[in-house]
């Protein structure tokens, strides 16, 4: 009984190291854990793979550097999968803190990869502050929001920029968020304007989203590092967010372990409180 | 210059490293390195954000627009954000009443608008279509499913009629459909957190680690 005791009163740090050591094994040790395809995913990939070669279309940065680690691997798979069918890219940010700089930085970094050429295959526009009368104003004309792009060029100076003026010209919104400006593109852009909208989000918006993916509001849905994980499959690369997923499967299953034993420990100590009474 | 970039570049490494250890070391006890971390991060997100407005609302959606383009018609909503400043005079905060009553007016006309065609009916009309026998007999019980859900819960949060007798029971069962949603919630929020302890447990090692490596 002793033994239990113990067990119901452990000092929390023993467990936060623990979680730490679970987080930090797989960077030492590589365990591959197997990552299962899910329907949400295998329905965003193909929404942009069936899009025709040279499509214009969208990818938001909708994120604060805080949920980088798991936004930022759907971001760069995305412009891969994108880049590797020579489709056009106009990216911007709703989120001034971070956002507009992790966008200038991963799309110029894939961008290179690719030899994509900045103005001709790829535009980055910026932030523009809110977000809803961005939305309702991109529908109208992008230059009478965005009238330069994030280094202060002019938009008439950016050849990508001469056919596309509006959403119409779009074929394709990749909204990669970790707040609810996902909402607005699905009840503004979508809803309103009738551009196909699909959907990175993190693991604390995600439950949020498969109401809108089963009313086909939202085309595919990748949710936190594990739908993150998942893309980088479908688009053959091994990320940081496939790295990071045996990290989160072994802390899975000592919260899982941790559980059971607190559950049984709460069990058998509530019983020998209610013998000694 | 590219040692010197260099060198910016491992200062910034160690800078960020500290403050997530800094940050970290609250698990272990209260201590003043957290609380100066803590203080840093809040300066600056406030320092960042007085900025920020200042320039992509202030300058760029009002000074720019009026004296480089003459579009003279942004003067009302300029007065009406001056108003807002009259809150800092007591004899003269009811004059803020004018800007938040059209913020408010207009929120709300926009976001009706918006809940009603994007969500609400967006929402409904593929779950009635749904209700067809020809879309099979899983379909139709998730529909009912949801339908049973979605009242029972809103029975639930109904707190003018006392909850007894078939209310009672419905909100009992909404009680379940709650318990459901917040557990699935729940598993996804320890995913997410989890996910961000991985990304700064990343950055310690992979980029951190490496620097140590440069360094010695």
């Amino acid at each position: 009984m002793k033994f239990w005791d113990r067990v119901a009163n452990i000092d929390r740090r023993w467990i936060y190291l623990m979680v730490a050591a679970a987080v930090f094994f797989p960077m030492i040790v590589v365990m591959k854990f197997p990552v299962e395809l899910t329907p949400e995913t295998r329905q965003l990939f193909n929404a942009i793979d069936s899009l025709p070669d040279s499509s214009v279309v969208m990818l938001t940065f909708d994120y604060y550097p805080s949920a980088m680690a798991e936004t930022r691997p759907m971001s760069e798979a995305a412009l891969r999968h994108m880049f590797s069918k020579n489709m056009k890219v106009v990216t911007l940010s709703n989120i001034p803190l971070g956002g507009p700089t992790i966008a200038e930085s991963v799309t110029r970094a894939i961008a290179k990869e690719y030899g994509k050429v900045y103005g001709v295959d790829y535009v980055n526009l910026g932030y523009r502050a809110n977000y809803v009368a961005v939305m309702h104003g991109l529908a109208s004309s992008i230059e009478s929001i965005f009238k330069s792009d994030f280094t202060g060029t002019s938009l008439k100076d950016l050849p990508l920029m001469d056919h596309v003026k509006n959403y119409r010209d779009i074929k394709f919104i990749f909204v990669v968020a970790d707040n609810a400006t996902i909402d607005y593109w699905i009840s503004i852009v979508n809803a309103q304007y009738g551009v196909p909208v699909g959907g990175g989000v993190t693991a604390v918006v995600a439950p949020k989203m498969y109401a809108f993916v089963e009313a086909r509001q939202l085309t595919g849905l990748l949710g936190g590092m594990k739908g993150a994980a998942e893309y980088e499959k479908m688009v053959k690369i091994a990320g940081s967010a496939t790295r990071g997923m045996d990290s989160q499967s072994l802390v899975h299953l000592l919260i899982i372990f941790f559980v059971i034993v607190g559950n049984i420990s709460f069990f058998i100590t509530r019983r020998k409180d209610k013998g000694s009474a | 210059m590219v040692e010197n970039l260099a060198f910016m570049d491992i200062f910034g490494i160690w800078v960020r490293a500290f403050f997530i250890l800094a940050i970290f070391s609250f698990l272990y006890k209260d201590n003043a390195v957290y609380k100066f971390a803590e203080h840093v991060f809040a300066g600056l997100s406030a320092g960042y954000y007085v900025g920020l407005i200042w320039q992509t609302v202030i300058i760029q959606q009002l000074v720019n627009p009026m004296f480089d383009e003459g579009d003279w018609v942004l003067v009302f909503p300029g007065i009406l954000g001056i108003l807002m400043f009259a809150r800092l005079i007591p004899k003269w905060s009811w004059v803020s009443r004018v800007s938040l009553a059209f913020v408010i007016g207009n929120t709300a006309g926009i976001y009706l608008i918006q809940s009603l065609h994007g969500m609400i009916f967006k929402q409904i009309y593929p779950m009635m279509d749904s209700l067809d026998f020809g879309a099979g007999f899983d379909r139709i019980l998730l529909v009912l499913i949801v339908i049973v859900g979605v009242i029972s819960t809103l029975i639930y949060f109904y707190f003018s009629k006392e909850h007894t007798g078939l209310m009672g029971v419905t909100a009992k069962v909404g009680i379940w459909f709650i318990m459901i949603a917040f557990g699935a919630h729940f598993g996804y929020t320890v995913m997410g957190r989890i996910s961000l302890l991985i990304g700064r447990a990343e950055f310690l090692y992979y980029e951190w680690g490496g620097s140590l490596i440069h360094l010695f």
